[in-house]
């Protein structure tokens, strides 16, 4: 729910978004007018015609003149409603559409470094959910509201050319309904507000005994927590019902207009008729068009809370708007293996980077470090210190706050960013839905099963795929539930490798893993020294023990620790050679 | 009013708008008055809507009528009547239309409740082995959205439809006291546009949501698999085939989406088409009458006007036919994730006697749809009073065992004894009363941090929870908050770390005091010195407790008298504590 002071943000973001379905938007307006138009002649044509009928004893041939103006109106009004439905819902899914490519575009280009700034599940929920809420405000809420301008002024202005007093009956009532609902509508807000939290962990409960169902049953504690769903739900019930109690009254005050201006077209109407000195044609057709001149306002209070779900969609899809983008280029070629012949790199360098994720909390302090081809590095220190920050600097996820981070060839000459073949096994590897190949095929589109094989081996994956009951076409399951962690880790190494990068970036590659399975991974990764750049964050002896560099993270300070018969230490004083 | 009731029982689709499907009418039995109390409610507004037309319809007629007859019919007509009687009708509208939007949001909240209640009870005792997410993420969020859904059955599909059928007849019934032409008029025109709504939207929208669904659900998953491993495809370079991916989906979800408003744009039009056709028609037939001298001049328009109002009722139903096959896929997903409910046992559980050894025979075990096995004939001895220590390659199944003890899963060979009954012979339930597990996977409820030490063991006093939380090395972290044990965590609340949310685990198995107590890499997370400082603890705390403790950290090994090694699915000795 948008407070105040964002709804003018909130407001510029919906005329920025009406724009990308601007056309739509304005056929569903216009052919809304043309119905409404239409609506309003065929009111007056039934009203002539049964007027005619009635009192004034023509037969219904007589009037066939009317009866085809009639249905000629009736088609115009039909046809018209519908194609302005239509254009409705279309610019509300194309807004959807546009809104969610972009926005994963923009995450694409933040980053995972940005992204993690939000709580888990948020921006997949912003993402899917939240972007599926505007449908409805541009689908029904947008030409609702310029329905609810144009019809009843239209009705306002036919009224006034039939009968004064209906005309001053419908013109007081009229803008009493949308005052009375913004009224009830601040005070249901504020109700809400009051319970929010209140509200929202209720509302969540049933969820949270869900995922802990596993650790209820263990605890032999499912009966009473059905009982404390049960209260817990009951609890919520109320809550709700206290707020919408005051927020149907929006509706109620509309419906008391409604029915008040109605009775008293009717009332004062009769009285009239039985002085003579008023027309039963302009009486009927007051009375045929007093719940229209209402109608809208009711359609415009059903789909306002499909504009308070748009607003709280649009604060949170703000939020990730305002993530920053990385110079990452998304729509570049993919890289093929072998491919990235113009410049090798040889080496990767540090000068005084500094990292921060919030401008308050910096995380390093002036890094200074090179990396090397053929040479293994490894990032030591304890959680938190800073490893995985200067790993996503590294790979270019997070720029640096501070300094300079280079990517050097042979002559030590800068080179380009995406030049370099980089590839990142992180901590989680994501597998996706598919079989093992599929898998494999995320680091590198085409690979043949000769090249998957091969960088399996060297992965030390080979073995334990070859004995999956379909090898290569087996189906990973769900996150790659099915593998253990160790094997969920050499899979992505294999994927890693198929590429044949020149940079290889691993974060804790032997965490939560028994040492068999570390010393395993360890030795695999020692394989793939050769020929490239390896620097893996951790915390474990294993790897520090086969490191060509250690690095010692700690306090935000990079500590480059020289190992024995390491001969590749950084030499003071280097030229300063990356481009500003 | 033939036509609609052969609608209403021409196919499941059209009972599906009149019955909630699926779940079981038990669900729903309870909240029965309060449903039928929404329905009759709905049915006033409808009634009084339809009242204060016709009869303002009438009196102006009928006004204008004695106006034009001259001043003696003038003040003969009483006109306090009708005016009494319209401004009666529309105090009735008001009033109904209010209580009728409470009063049906209050019972779909209480159906939202029973239909949780419900399904919460027959997933317990599938959890966890019937909870394995599906492919699309998150399937137990699913749940509660689909039990929205399923509750929304009532006001969004039953109200209207009830009140349509109830309504309709209703009216023509009126329609049959004023004139019966007029009637059949009214009542062929509310059968053909209720057979235009079951032809353009009821039938086919079911087939057209299951594929809209369908390709929400795919998309879901890309976007998960894409956001979770947004580092890794920018690195791999695999961003902008992924992204292409999601279009695609983006632009199957947009067509279903579409293909449903056409289908509910049409029948919405073709309402309209027929109200003002049938409109026409009653017109025509009530003029015939009122020349034959069957009608008065007044009751000429009033029933022109009552048919509009008349069919104000079909307007709501197309969108019901859409909300409908959107709740019938949602109940459906409910019903089948129970399906195998009345598998588990009916007999009453077996329960173990003292004293409590574990006994593990030759068990084999793989999880469903797996090739390989977890366990492949392991064989375990364990005695009532033994610390014994498990350790293993990750994947080795060690956390499965747990899994295993508790019945969770079914096994393919050998059998686990424990206290001298076979696992499978008993439940879950009874099992726990005997043993504690503190688990990795172990959930923390958003409540606070009593709430949920009693969760676990609802009978601790606050001196039990203090020196749980004083073995598991809390004490100071629980001292040093603004409001103790009182403290909001979980979700919605204070996050804690991996170690402390590990701990408070522990201190939940503790609280319970059972005899066995099974600890499940209990000090991951931890620092060394914390890592001794709780185990000294917890086993001076528990002399005559048997733990069973899982991990792959050597350090808390020299704690425990024997050890095994869990490896190719077999349990190896390690040597035993000297």
């Amino acid at each position: 729910m948008s407070s105040a002071s964002n709804t003018g943000k909130g407001r510029g973001q919906v005329a920025a978004l009406a724009r990308t379905a601007r056309g739509w938007l304005v056929a569903s307006v216009g052919c809304g007018a043309v119905s409404a138009a239409c609506l309003v002649g065929q009111f007056v044509v039934l009203a002539h015609v049964v007027d005619d009928t009635v009192f004034r004893g023509q037969s219904l041939w007589a009037e066939r003149g009317l009866l085809v103006l009639f249905g000629a109106c009736l088609l115009g009004c039909i046809g018209a409603r519908f194609a302005s439905d239509m254009a409705g819902t279309e610019a509300g899914l194309q807004v959807v559409a546009s809104v969610r490519n972009a926005l994963l575009r923009h995450l694409a280009k933040a980053g995972p470094v940005a992204c993690v700034r939000l709580p888990a599940g948020q921006v997949l929920s912003v993402v899917d959910e939240g972007v599926e809420a505007l449908e409805p405000f541009f689908a029904r809420y947008v030409p609702s509201a310029a329905m609810m301008v144009m019809l009843p002024l239209l009705i306002l202005a036919v009224v006034c050319g039939v009968d004064g007093w209906s005309f001053v009956i419908l013109a007081c009532t009229g803008p009493l309904v949308p005052m009375c609902m913004v009224f009830v509508g601040y005070s249901a807000q504020k109700a809400m507000d009051r319970q929010w939290g209140y509200l929202s962990t209720l509302a969540g409960s049933f969820l949270d005994a869900l995922r802990g169902l596993k650790t209820l049953r263990v605890f032999g504690r499912t009966a009473g927590s059905l009982e404390r769903i049960g209260v817990l739900g009951d609890a919520h019930r109320r809550a709700t019902l206290s707020v919408m109690k005051i927020a149907f009254l929006t509706s109620a005050s509309l419906e008391f207009f409604a029915s008040l201006s109605i009775a008293l077209v009717a009332v004062v109407f009769g009285s009239r008729l039985l002085a003579g000195t008023a027309e039963f044609r302009s009486a009927f057709l007051v009375l045929l068009l007093a719940p229209e001149y209402f109608a809208p306002l009711r359609n415009f209070s059903a789909s306002y809370h499909a504009r308070q779900n748009a607003m709280a969609a649009l604060e949170q899809i703000a939020k990730l708007q305002a993530l920053p983008e990385l110079a990452i280029a998304l729509d570049a070629e993919e890289v093929t293996a072998g491919d990235h012949a113009g410049t090798v790199v040889e080496s990767l360098r540090c000068e005084h980077v500094g990292a921060e994720y919030e401008a308050s909390a910096t995380v390093l302090h002036d890094v200074n470090c090179t990396f090397r081809r053929g040479q293994f590095s490894v990032l030591s220190g304890e959680s938190g210190a800073g490893k995985s920050t200067l790993l996503s600097v590294i790979l270019g996820l997070l720029p640096p706050s501070a300094g300079r981070f280079c990517v050097l060839d042979a002559h030590d000459l800068p080179a380009l960013r995406s030049d370099v073949c980089m590839a990142y096994v992180p901590q989680r590897p994501q597998l996706v839905y598919g079989t093992v190949a599929d898998n494999l095929r995320m680091g590198l589109p085409h690979a043949s099963l000769e090249a998957m094989r091969e960088a399996a081996h060297m992965a030390d994956a080979l073995e334990f795929i070859e004995s999956l009951p379909e090898g290569f076409s087996t189906v990973v399951g769900e996150r790659g539930s099915r593998l253990s962690k160790g094997q969920v880790r050499r899979l992505a190494l294999a994927r890693a490798l198929l590429r044949k990068p020149d940079v290889l970036v691993l974060d804790e590659p032997t965490a939560d893993l028994d040492p068999a399975s570390a010393r395993r991974i360890a030795s695999a990764i020692r394989q793939c020294v050769a020929g490239r750049i390896v620097i893996a964050a951790t915390h474990k002896a294993e790897l520090v023990a086969c490191a060509d560099q250690v690095l010692d993270i700690a306090d935000g300070q990079v500590m480059v620790r020289a190992v024995p018969g390491d001969s590749l230490a950084q030499p003071a004083g280097e030229k300063e050679v990356c481009p500003a | 009013m033939k036509t609609m009731s052969t609608v209403s029982h021409s196919g499941t689709g059209v009972r599906a708008l009149f019955m909630p499907n699926g779940m079981g009418l038990h669900v729903f039995r309870p909240v029965r008055w309060h449903m039928l109390l929404g329905v009759v409610l709905a049915c006033v507004g409808a009634l009084a809507n339809f009242g204060l037309l016709t009869l303002s319809g009438w009196l102006l007629a009928g006004a204008a009528t004695a106006g034009l007859a001259g001043t003696v019919a003038a003040q003969s007509f009483n006109i306090l009547l009708p005016a009494t009687a319209v401004r009666f009708f529309a105090t009735v509208r008001i009033l109904a239309r209010y209580l009728e939007r409470v009063s049906t949001h209050d019972t779909a909240l209480r159906l939202t409740g029973r239909l949780r209640s419900w399904l919460y009870a027959r997933l317990a005792p599938l959890a966890p082995a019937g909870l394995v997410s599906v492919r699309g993420g998150d399937v137990l969020s699913r749940f509660v959205s689909d039990t929205d859904r399923a509750a929304a059955w009532y006001t969004d599909v039953g109200v209207p439809c009830w009140r349509a059928l109830l309504c309709g007849l209703f009216f023509v019934g009126v329609f049959l006291c004023l004139l019966p032409l007029a009637a059949g008029v009214l009542a062929l025109g509310l059968g053909l546009a209720s057979i235009g709504v079951w032809a353009l939207v009821a039938r086919p929208v079911y087939g057209l949501m299951q594929r809209s669904v369908e390709s929400h659900t795919a998309l879901q998953t890309e976007l998960a698999d894409t956001l979770q491993g947004l580092g890794e495809w920018l690195v791999l370079g695999t961003m902008a085939r992924q992204l292409a991916t999601l279009g695609a989906s983006q632009a199957a979800l947009t067509r279903a989406h579409r293909r449903i408003a056409t289908r509910e744009g049409l029948a919405g039009s073709f309402v309209t088409l027929l109200m003002f056709c049938t409109a026409l028609a009653i017109l025509g037939v009530a003029l015939q009458a009122f020349h034959a001298g069957q009608l008065t001049g007044p009751e000429v328009p009033m029933l022109v006007l009552g048919n509009l109002a008349a069919f104000d009722v079909l307007v709501a139903v197309p969108g019901a036919c859409v909300a409908s096959a959107r709740t019938q896929l949602s109940a459906a997903r409910l019903v089948a994730c129970g399906a195998d409910e009345g598998a588990k046992a009916a007999s009453a559980p077996v329960v173990p006697v003292a004293p409590y050894d574990l006994e593990i025979h030759d068990l084999c075990f793989s999880y469903p749809n797996t090739g390989a096995y977890v366990l492949d004939h392991a064989n375990l001895m364990v005695r009532q009073g033994e610390k014994l220590g498990i350790i293993g390659p990750s994947g080795a199944g060690k956390s499965s065992l747990i899994s295993l003890l508790f019945n969770f899963w079914p096994v393919q060979g050998g059998s686990i004894v424990f206290g001298g009954v076979n696992v499978s012979a008993t439940d879950a339930e009874t099992l726990s009363s005997l043993i504690s597990v503190a688990s990795q996977d172990f959930h923390l409820f958003t409540a606070t941090l009593r709430d949920n030490l009693l969760l676990a063991a609802p009978q601790a006093s606050e001196a039990d929870m203090n020196e749980a939380l004083r073995i598991v090395q809390l004490t100071s972290f629980v001292v040093a908050l603004p409001e103790g044990l009182d403290t909001l965590v979980g979700n919605e609340g204070l996050r804690l770390s991996g170690g402390q949310a590990r701990r408070l685990s522990i201190a939940q198995a503790l609280l319970r005091r059972t005899p066995w107590l099974v600890l499940d890499e209990p000090t991951e997370g931890l620092d060394d010195a914390t890592e001794q400082a709780l185990m000294k603890a917890l086993l001076a705390a528990c002399p005559r407790t048997t733990i069973l403790c899982i991990s792959h950290r050597k350090s808390v090994l020299p704690f425990m008298d024997r050890v095994v090694r869990l490896e190719g699915g077999r349990l190896w000795p390690e040597g035993e504590k000297t």
